[in-house]
């Protein structure tokens, strides 16, 4: 790669942060407001107790949390939000077996031109994956279509994720599948998505999928990395605008050529020395083009089984 | 040094590996040409099926781009199908012109291999090789609604199935094999993985074996099995194995086996000509995983140019590319004199591991659920490295080798507070310590304050270890037995927990409840097998492996390795004709004693092994079926003569004997079952020492269970009183299946009744009316199965029937 540094394209998630309990409140620990200092400033001085606000409700109510508008809502910071153009907000909890890590918030802009996906998709008592709840920006036609489908196990990136518990890097969504949301996403041009399974205490399957679009991408570059024995991670799969395909697989079952992490070397060594996910802002240590960087851990009996990561 | 002029017929990965190293080695000395039959260049073909499923675009997969082929100057025909090769004038022939070579490579691959089945050639019958296919079928899953049928439950099988279940489809998958992929995986890494595509909503279908192809108007419609299931599809996929495509070079006059023969150096028997890829044959083996061919290319390449290498086949792994299906195998894990298997299995996270060791060394390895040390296992495999040193604590991977103790106790010591123990009511390791240190010191006391272990049961040695942790000497070990060393569970455990957990195969109760080692021993094996024939009746089949010899063999082994045969008399009743068979076939086969038995029944004793076909046919054929007089199942049914000929006789004793003999034989229980039917309290049939014994009186039928007359003797308990011959047939089967149900392996209905206490069984039987028709209708389903003659089946099988040589003695009766 000649390492020229892109134009910044408009991302569809506009401020990323980390919340993590302390005390019995959730405090602020990292974050990427994109500039918007402000709303940072605002996010620096507040807590959360167990149900308040947005990251305090996903703590007690143990599920991820969509909120598309923050007037009149329990959401805390509303009128520095808006002030920075901020409309929705989703809230993804981070639990190790019954203990809560912290939980990533997500926040979007309310531009008429933003489109993407945030999704939530739960289990009915049918064994069906129903949209929960989810944030699509100007993808109205596609929001309505994702209201009324559902996904039995192991079809779609929704079932494709609750059925292997593992997260799921799909390249090509609008051509191929089945369902009228498939050629919505093609008509919305909602072109890759990633899928991840959000595991919370009392089993119930919860399923975070994020759906990118060519003009405003939920990033640029994704990664999924499988944590293995001693703090070491695995990249499994990976796309880059830049660099293309990530992954290296020969098929021979040992994958002993695929790029590896180390705890705290790194952006995804922060991820696996803190146990907890990672915002970063500035490129060091991160692949050249790049100047943000989200790491998403998923736990699982008793250990971090995944990493997903996406830049920016 | 001048331009050599390179043909290459095949752009595969093979050939593509070699130019690589070729333009590396030596750039500028070699003009190629570049011949492939699919229109396009160098792509990597193992990741058609993430392609498939859409978790990988094609432009990724592709490994030489024009830009690629430019930069090195090779000349690329693709799309263009070479007709001949000319080996005398070095020409190779294609349909657009000929071009000469200085040396020649074939790497023509393979081609998939299409079962020939009537229909075969339907439109929407397809092979899974190349993008064409894999686009095929991605066009075909965007019809709602579509059903694909794949047959070949192999890797490529597999793979293909997740990717269209993925794309939306209804995917059945046919296997002829017990198992899926069962030439790298064994049966309990085979249940794990069915498991989890079946979660998948996948259709998985073994052990069926493909009829015909059916279709309307030229297109495939369904298929056929050859139990007569349809099952229709607008797609079928043909994904069975693959074969050289040795056509050309075989045309070309080179030597040709089953691949095409190259030497180490792969060169073919032209010198001028060499061969890689999935086309050759190199020491009587061809190839179809990728790293061999990887070795093949750079050897090739160094052949071209002139330095000496040699292609040595090495220890190879598998991997299936399905997401969440975490699996892995090396090696040869076939069982075998002198092997030795250690196993790890994690019900809770669906974890089995198994390492097969042939003296100082590991020579194979399955594992299914957590393959993160699966490369320090197949370096060990690969390398022959002698691992006595750390055989005590090599299941659990390199992290326990130096020194760590190989104390189970010291996992679970080292688990962190939040660590899960029992996944069934998301209890974790703190909750449960800080219980037990708040005076919970036993399991019974754990369960009531945390739940843990309460639901399945699974993590209960989990619990008593944490137990031992914790309280040190102070926890003593609960007393009771499991069934035998192969795991922790006590025979009522294990009945409880098939019920409970719905385990239909020997392979769920292995990997779900457990079992240390592969697939039981001689001693849990039987019980299992009658546990889950007895509680899966339709989706269970008896596995005649887990029997004793006796059973195996239908018929009583005796102490001089003959055997005796029993033919079953209804009630004790027999007829002149009968009797004349009898008679004809202990003539004909010599049988050198004939004996009454104490069950009212002819036992013809010192039958040699290999006249039991041929006696149990001509038996049959006088209408005689086997008396299973050696069957953990219902024996005998003694009566007297009762009211037809007895002056003292109250009921049709016999008839009731006659009708009972004929609802019950079959049936497979925990332990032998004997009954009788006395016409009359003098009860000359012995009732009341029986199982279930019948006192006939004026008032009706006393029915009476949990005799015995052997080792102990005991007389049997009043089950009931029955007014009507009905109700007392009624009454016997409801026992018969509740002991059928819930009583211990080898126990006898009277050691089981004193365990249950004989008012928890009148309980069921008796007093609740709608729990014993529950349990005669469950009777009657069983029956549907198990109510046939073995030995006809056996006497259809006469010509590969082979004496035992396992002579395992069990008391003649």
């Amino acid at each position: 790669m000649d390492g020229k540094i892109d134009t910044p394209t408009d991302t569809f998630i506009q401020v990323a942060e980390v919340w993590v309990p302390k005390d019995d409140v959730l405090v602020y620990a990292a974050g990427d407001t994109n500039g918007l200092g402000a709303f940072e400033e605002a996010s620096r001085g507040t807590r959360f107790a167990k149900g308040e606000g947005l990251p305090g409700k996903a703590w007690a109510e143990a599920r991820p949390v969509v909120l598309k508008g923050f007037d009149g809502s329990y959401f805390k910071r509303t009128e520095v939000a808006k002030e920075a153009g901020l409309s929705a907000a989703v809230a993804v909890p981070v639990f190790d077996g019954d203990t809560l890590k912290a939980v990533l918030v997500v926040l979007c802009g309310d531009d008429a031109e933003r489109i993407g996906a945030i999704e939530v998709w739960t289990a009915n008592r049918d064994g069906l994956l129903m949209l929960d709840d989810g944030y699509y920006g100007a993808a109205e036609e596609f929001a309505f279509v994702s209201q009324h489908t559902c996904f039995p196990r192991g079809q779609g990136l929704p079932g494709g994720v609750w059925a292997a518990d593992a997260p799921i890097l799909m390249r090509d969504l609008g051509s191929g599948y089945k369902f009228v949301r498939a050629s919505a996403a093609g008509k919305a041009g909602l072109t890759s998505g990633i899928g991840l399974p959000v595991r919370v205490p009392g089993g119930t399957p919860y399923v975070l999928t994020l759906l990118s679009a060519l003009g405003t991408p939920i990033a640029r570059r994704f990664e999924v990395w499988a944590v293995k024995r001693g703090g070491k991670a695995v990249l499994i799969d990976g796309v880059c605008e830049r660099e293309g395909a990530l992954w290296r697989d020969d098929g021979d079952g040992t994958r002993a050529e695929a790029p590896k992490a180390e705890a705290w070397k790194g952006p995804v060594g922060q991820v696996l020395g803190t146990g907890l996910p990672v915002v970063q802002r500035g490129a060091g240590g991160l692949p050249a083009g790049y100047g943000a960087f989200v790491g998403l851990p998923s736990y699982g009996g008793g250990a971090m089984t995944h990493i997903v990561a996406w830049y920016i | 040094m001048s331009t050599r002029k390179l043909v290459v017929i095949g752009a595969g990965m093979a050939s593509g590996r070699a130019l690589e190293h070729l333009f590396e080695a030596a750039p500028g000395q070699w003009d190629v040409t570049l011949f492939n039959a699919e229109p396009r260049g160098n792509y990597n073909r193992i990741m058609l099926s993430p392609v498939l499923s859409g978790e990988k675009s094609y432009g990724e997969i592709v490994i030489h781009d024009d830009d690629w082929y430019a930069q090195h100057g090779v000349t690329c025909r693709f799309g263009e199908k070479v007709l001949s090769i000319d080996a005398d004038a070095k020409l190779v022939e294609g349909e657009k012109g000929v071009v000469p070579y200085d040396k020649l490579l074939i790497a023509t691959g393979s081609t998939p291999f299409i079962v020939p089945l009537p229909g075969h050639d339907l439109d929407g019958v397809i092979a899974y090789r190349d993008l064409e296919d894999t686009n095929r079928m991605i066009d075909a899953a965007a019809t709602p609604g579509a059903r694909v049928v794949v047959i070949g439950g192999g890797l490529l099988g597999l793979e293909a199935a997740a990717g269209l279940r993925l794309r939306g489809m209804e995917v059945t998958v046919v296997h002829l094999m017990g198992h899926l992929m069962d030439r790298q995986l064994d049966e309990s890494a085979g249940f794990l993985l069915r498991k989890s595509l079946e979660s998948r909503g996948i259709d998985i279908r073994c052990g069926a074996n493909s009829k015909e192809i059916l279709g309307e108007n030229g297109k495939v419609r369904a298929l056929l099995l050859d139990d007569g299931t349809e099952l229709s599809c607008d797609l079928l996929v043909m994904a069975v194995g693959i074969r050289p495509n040795i056509a050309l070079a075989k045309e070309a006059g080179l030597a040709t086996g089953r691949g095409i023969h190259v030497d180490g150096q792969m060169i073919t028997s032209n010198a001028d000509i060499l061969s890689v890829g999935e086309c050759i044959e190199h020491d009587g083996a061809v190839f179809g995983l990728v790293a061999p061919l990887y070795d093949q290319a750079k050897v090739a390449a160094q052949t071209l140019l002139g330095t000496h290498a040699t292609f040595v086949q090495k220890q190879l792994s598998t991997k299936l590319k399905v997401t969440g299906c975490d699996l892995f195998s090396a090696g040869d894990f076939a069982e075998g004199d002198g092997r030795e298997d250690i196993v790890f299995r994690d019900p809770g996270r669906g974890i089995y591991k198994r390492l097969v060791i042939e003296g100082h060394r590991l020579i194979g390895a399955v594992m299914y659920g957590d393959t993160a040390d699966s490369n320090w296992f197949f370096g060990l495999i690969r390398d022959g490295t002698d691992i006595d040193d750390m055989r005590e604590t090599l299941i659990f991977g390199p992290a326990y080798q130096g020194g760590a103790s190989a104390d189970p106790l010291s996992a679970v010591a080292a688990l962190p507070p939040e660590a899960e123990i029992c996944g069934c009511n998301g209890i974790c390791k703190g909750t449960i310590t800080d219980a037990i240190a708040g005076g919970a010191t036993d399991l019974g006391a754990v369960r009531a304050q945390t739940k843990a272990s309460a639901s399945c049961g699974t993590c209960t040695g989990l619990v008593e270890q944490l137990l031992q942790v914790t309280l040190g000497d102070a926890f003593q070990m609960p007393a009771a037995q499991p069934i035998c060393g192969c795991c922790d569970l006590s025979h009522e455990d294990v009945r409880r927990l098939i019920k409970a957990q719905e385990l239909k195969s020997q392979e769920a109760v292995w990997q779900e409840l457990g079992w240390k080692t592969r697939n039981g021993c001689h001693v849990c094996r039987p019980a299992v097998n009658f546990y889950l024939l007895a509680d899966w009746p339709l989706e269970y089949r008896d596995d005649p492996q887990s029997r004793f010899v006796n059973e195996r063999k239908h018929a009583n082994i005796q102490k001089d390795g003959t055997f005796s045969v029993v033919p079953r008399m209804w009630g004790g009743i027999t007829t002149p004709a009968e009797l004349r068979a009898i008679a004809d076939a202990a003539e004909k086969y010599a049988v050198p004693t004939v004996k009454v038995t104490g069950g009212q029944r002819i036992d013809l004793l010192g039958v040699k092994g290999e006249d039991l076909p041929g006696i149990w046919a001509d038996l049959n054929a006088a209408g005689l079926v086997s008396g299973h007089a050696y069957s953990k199942g219902l024996r005998t049914v003694k009566t007297c003569v009762g009211t037809d000929h007895c002056r003292f006789g109250t009921q049709d004793s016999t008839g009731l004997g006659v009708k009972l003999e004929q609802i019950l034989w079959g049936s497979w229980t925990p332990h032998k079952v004997k009954l009788a039917v006395s016409g009359c309290p003098r009860n000359c049939a012995e009732a009341t020492c029986k199982d279930v014994g019948i006192v006939c009186v004026d008032s009706g039928y006393q029915v009476g269970v949990g005799g015995a007359a052997g080792m102990d003797v005991k007389e049997t308990e009043r089950l009931g009183d029955a007014a009507t011959e009905q109700e007392a047939i009624d009454l016997t089967v409801a026992f018969i299946q509740l002991y059928r149900e819930n009583a211990k392996y080898l126990d006898r209905p009277y050691k089981w009744v004193a365990k249950v206490g004989l008012d928890w069984v009148k309980a069921r039987v008796v007093d609740d009316l709608d729990e014993r028709a529950r349990l005669i209708a469950a009777f009657d389903l069983s029956q549907s199965i198990y109510r046939k003659d073995p030995w006809a089946e056996e006497a259809k099988r006469a010509p590969a029937f082979q004496p035992v040589a396992d002579l395992t003695l069990e008391a003649a009766e």
